[in-house]
Parts: structure tokens; sequence; C-alpha cells
């Protein structure tokens, strides 16, 4: 059987040549307020995205497919509302596409406030697209890009038009060219997966044929640590996902598990039970150990970082059963910050450093709750609908996937930060513990 | 359930290196790559490898100790035993309840009986819980029990504990029988 090399199953790259076209105006001040979709009343901005339009008689079908993908990426992102092409009352492959050519009132009264209009030319294996993005409501062109790459990498190529089109809205890149690490059950043995942000294309990064859980991704991107039974216990390793190369790095007697790489570091906190007792260290990516972090008679796991690495969000059962605290790395000094029910652990630090994401038990179910670093302010995202569980925030902090019972087995699901627009990213069920990536390529 | 195999089927499994872990198999284990820590290594098994699996048995045998036929007998009723009897916990406890320690004493009986044996203690937890929780629980169950063993005075050189957390239930079932099966620690012979 022939066993395909690792280096070639994750890649994370693609080479696109990008130039803008004619003069980029600045992003429209007028939209580029505060777009915060967490506040109640948030609405979404009506986009118009006809099918692209094709020039050459190669691949006409990607007119309609790079449309819908365009759309898809735009409306999962929570801050669009791509209109149905149903409504359209001009034929895309006939219709302009410069802001001369575009009939503004029209779109206007079809309720758009932006209109994003892209041709594309297909010559073998060779793809240049064109894409500009319309503010309808002042008739001019916001930006406009040309991308130049390999035709069979469309998709990521209008992943990465999506994601300036977010960027110019917002002034924040979206998280289209991100990738989310998970487990994925395959009969009784778990393996590494990573897939795109929305769940498609699933690769293997493990195939041992053991239990491997808990991926974590380093802070540029570039390697992915997990836990692996592969040799009897649980130890952690590090993927390279580059060059497929995996490496020990925690194999201390007892547990090593949970690994969280310290933002920006080489370094990870892992709980390890070496000393007896399940303690969180810290520890070099080589596998030396730096200094115990967190130390109590109890249970200490799931450690997550705050995005400037200072502090650590960890559950303890130091109380008499599983709650979140949050420990100040330099001073040694902790908090508990949850206090409702018996059973809260799984913490999440958001990007912005604003939000403690957990996923807290009562009644026998799990659900998904955000709270402040410091405690307080406790909202709960999920409820009713099965388990919740290993919320984790996108690199924009406006997002959160999550595994879910909710269709039956575990699969992922993907929700704004507000709880809304609740959907599954990932088919067949078996999947668990998701980590987003941090955006790819140091963007 | 109780998983009774018969002496042909043991002498099959010692060929295999993955011994101690494919008889897990027979609990919803599967064969894992690779040694359990401190557990059995290749120099355990020497010579086994195509010497059949009388030659390996009777390795097995003169480590044991066992030289009659009788004695082999017994070990092998007593060790069915040993290996299916679990002790059970509490939800998110690793606290040994008074029918655990029962069992417990009857292991101890055992391990007194046959010292030579080695053994991995594994801790198991129910699947409500979260994962890297029920790791460090299932590692603090195992710990409970062998702790138990070296309070009465049995020595844990030959005692390696494992902690599955939540990875390998023995029942499936959404219901309070099916998760007290899964709150448990097991014994499993490495020779």
């Amino acid at each position: 059987m022939p066993v395909r090399l690792h280096s070639c199953s994750v890649r994370l790259l693609f080479w696109f040549v990008l130039f803008s076209l004619g003069t980029v105006t600045q992003p429209v001040q007028a939209q580029k307020i505060e777009i915060d979709i967490t506040k109640p009343g948030f609405q979404r901005i009506p986009i118009a995205i006809p099918d692209f339009k094709f020039q050459t008689a190669e691949q006409p079908q990607l007119a309609r497919e790079m449309g819908e993908l365009l759309s898809s990426d735009l409306d999962y992102s929570g801050l669009f509302l791509p209109l149905d092409p149903k409504g359209f009352l001009e034929d895309p492959q006939s219709m302009g596409l410069t802001a001369g050519e575009i009939r503004f009132p029209d779109w206007k009264r079809l309720g758009a406030e932006f209109l994003v209009r892209a041709t594309y030319q297909v010559q073998g294996p060779a793809l240049r697209m064109e894409a500009r993005l319309f503010d309808v409501v002042g008739g001019r062109m916001v930006i406009g890009k040309v991308y130049e790459g390999e035709t069979r990498n469309w998709r990521p190529m209008v992943h990465r038009l999506a994601d300036e089109i977010i960027m110019a809205i917002t002034g924040e890149r979206g998280v289209f060219d991100t990738k989310i690490a998970y487990v994925q059950v395959q009969g009784k043995n778990k393996e590494i997966f990573v897939a795109d942000f929305d769940g498609s294309n699933p690769v293997p990064v493990t195939r041992d044929q053991s239990i491997a859980l808990s991926p974590a991704w380093s802070s540029d991107g570039a390697q992915l640590a997990y836990v692996s039974y592969k040799e009897g216990s649980a130890k952690v390793y590090a993927s390279n996902l580059m060059t497929g190369g995996q490496r020990l790095v925690a194999g201390f007697p007892g547990i090593n598990i949970a690994p969280a790489w310290r933002p920006g570091t080489n370094q990870l906190a892992i709980t390890l039970s070496k000393g007896g007792n399940p303690d969180i260290y810290l520890v070099s990516a080589s596998g030396e150990l730096m200094q115990r972090l967190v130390q109590s008679w109890g249970i200490n796991v799931s450690p997550a970082w705050s995005p400037d690495g200072r502090k650590l969000a960890y559950v303890s059962n130091e109380p008499g059963n599983p709650q979140i605290y949050v420990m100040d790395v330099s001073s040694g000094q902790k908090k508990r910050i949850t206090f409702s029910g018996n059973y809260n652990t799984s913490p999440s630090w958001s990007p912005k450093g604003d939000w403690i994401a957990f996923s807290g038990m009562s009644g026998g179910r799990h659900n998904i709750f955000i709270t402040r670093p410091e405690g307080g302010e406790v909202r709960q995202l999920t409820r009713g609908e099965g388990d919740n569980e290993s919320p984790t925030w996108s690199p924009d902090g406006r997002m959160l996937a999550f595994s879910s019972t909710r269709q039956g087995g575990a699969a992922l699901w993907v929700m704004l930060s507000n709880g809304t627009g609740i959907r599954r990213i990932t088919r067949g069920g078996g999947q668990e513990m998701p980590d987003w990536s941090p955006r790819m390529g140091g963007r | 359930m109780r998983v009774w195999f018969d002496r042909s089927l043991r002498l099959i499994l010692m060929v295999s290196l993955t011994v101690g872990l494919m008889a897990c198999s027979k609990k919803k284990v599967p064969p894992q790559q690779g040694m359990g820590p401190g557990g059995f290594g290749a120099g355990d098994m020497g010579g086994m490898g195509s010497g059949g699996a009388l030659g390996a048995d009777d390795a097995r045998w003169r480590e044991l100790g066992l030289t009659t036929e009788a004695e082999r007998q017994e070990f092998m009723n007593l060790s069915q035993r040993f290996e299916n009897e679990d002790i059970y916990y509490d939800f998110d406890s690793y606290v040994l309840t008074e029918p655990a320690k029962k069992i417990l004493d009857d292991k101890i009986q055992f391990l007194k009986r046959y010292p030579k044996v080695r053994v991995t203690v594994e801790g198991h937890c129910d699947e409500r819980g979260t994962n890297e929780y029920n790791l460090a629980l299932g590692e603090r169950r195992a710990n409970s029990a062998m702790q138990y063993l070296a309070n009465s005075g049995m020595s844990t050189q030959n005692l390696n504990a494992v902690s599955y957390g939540e990875e390998r239930s023995l029942s499936t079932g959404q219901d309070e029988a099916s998760w007290a099966r899964n709150r448990r620690a097991h014994f499993v012979l490495n020779n």
C-alpha cells in the first residue's frame, strides 16, 4: 500500500501574485466604523455577489462556484448578508466590470450596500482573477485586486479575496485562510486532522492508529502539538506541518497532557504528573523543563494563555470540583473566575484578551459560556441542545468553534461570539477538541 | 459481562508482543503501537518470535515459577478473575468505596500468591466529563488503587499506572448504569 508522505498532506500556503487594480481608495470611512457583531441589534451588511464573469471558454462552471464560495465566506463571517442572486437584474456574463459601467441605482434598489464584481481567465493551469468591491451607496470602487496563481488553487484565491473585503470594511483581516485542527474518531482510534476554517478539505496529521488528543497550534501556525498514546501512555508530541516531521516533546513518567503554546515563544504549558500530582509546567519545544507554573494538591489541567502570554487560564479541582482559574505568571497569583455550577472546564482565551470561553456542565449537559478574564459578566451561548464542549476562538475573535452532539454524534460547529449564527462545519460525526489556527503566513 | 477466554486463545495471544493490550481489546481496547511504559519490552519476550506458542508459554511459566500443570491451571483461573474484576468510582471521584476495597483485598491475595506477575493498572472515566480533566482523574483512580495496595504492604515495583481518561469506554449507553461501568480501575497482567 502506498504511504503518502506527511509533508504533502498539509499544505498551508498557496502562492499567488497579488496586485491592486488602479488607484486603491482608502477604506470607506463611513463604513469603517467599529463593527461589533456581539452587540445586540447588529445588522448584517447586505452585499451583492453576481457570478464571476468568464473571459475564456475554459472552466465556465467556476463563474458560479467562485461567486458561491465568496458568498459563503462573507456569510460565514457574520458581517455580511449576501443577497440571493435570483433577484439580480443583469446577466452576470454581459454586465460591466468597472464603476463607470455599474448601474448603482439598480443595486441600491435591490437593497445592496456593497457589490463585488469579478472576472477571471483560465489558461490551462493558470488562473487570473480580477475583482472589485464597490460601495453601492457612494457609487465608487473601494478596492480592486488582481490575483494570479494556479487554477487548482481557485478556492484559496477566493478565500483571499474574502479576506481583503473584510479588511477593507472592518480594518481587520478575515479568517478565510485559517485552519481548524481537531480529533477525528476512527473506529477505536483517534487521529488529529486539520481542515479549512469551514470544515472543508480535512487532512490527517497523525496516522498512528492510536489515541491522539488535544491538538494545539503554535502561534506562527507552523507546528501542532498534541497528545498521543502511540508509545503506550499519554505523551506530548509536536508535528511540523511544513515537513511532516513529528517529535516527542514531553514523555515524563505519568501523564503528559493538554499542551498550549505560549504566544510568540517556542515554549508550551503542559500538564505533567511526574511530580506525583498533575501540575502545569512550562516546557521548551525541545523538551526542556523550564518551570512549574501551577501547583496545588488538586488536578491542574487545560492551560490556555492570554494573548500576551503573561497570564494562564486553567482548570483546577481545588474547590472540590473542576473550576476555571487565572494565574498571573510573573507573580504566581491565582484567582478563581467561575463560581456557577460544579463542572467548568476547557478555557479558551479570546485573541483580543477580553473574554474567556469555557464549557460548563449543568443538569448533566455541557454548554458554552464566555466570561471576563477577571470573572463576571457570564454569558451562556448555547443551551438545550446536546453537549457543547471545547470552545476555541477564531483569530479575529468574532467566532467560536466547538464540538456539539446536537445532531447525534459529536461534530464541529461554529457560531458568532454572541451565540447566533450556529452552523455545522464537519460531516460524518466523530469530531471533537477543535483548535482554531492563527492567521497563516504571519499576515 | 465477564470475558473468559480459553487457554488456547491465551497461548496465541502470548505470541504477540502486544499481549497485554490485545487482552484489553477483548474489552474494547484497540491494539496499541509500542509498549506500555515500564511494562513489557521486547527483551522480556526474547526468543518468542518464531519459537511458537509452546515456547512462549514455557517461558512464561518459568518466569512465574509455576512448574506443575495443576499450578498453572489454578493460576489461569485466578488470573481471569484478577483481570476481570474492575473497581468502580463515583462521578468526578477517585475515592475508594468499600466494595472497591474488598475487590482490591482479593487482588492483594492474588499478588501475594504470584509475586512475579507484572501488572498495569488502568484508570478510566465516563465520557460526561472533559477529556483532559478525565485523563488526570483516570490517573488518580489508578493511583488510588495502587496506593491501597502499597498501604497493605505490597511492593508496587511490578505495577504501573496508565490513565485512559474517557477514551476507552466499555459501555456507550447514555445512562447512569453505563457511565458507572466506565468509571473504573482495570487490572491487566503483562506476563
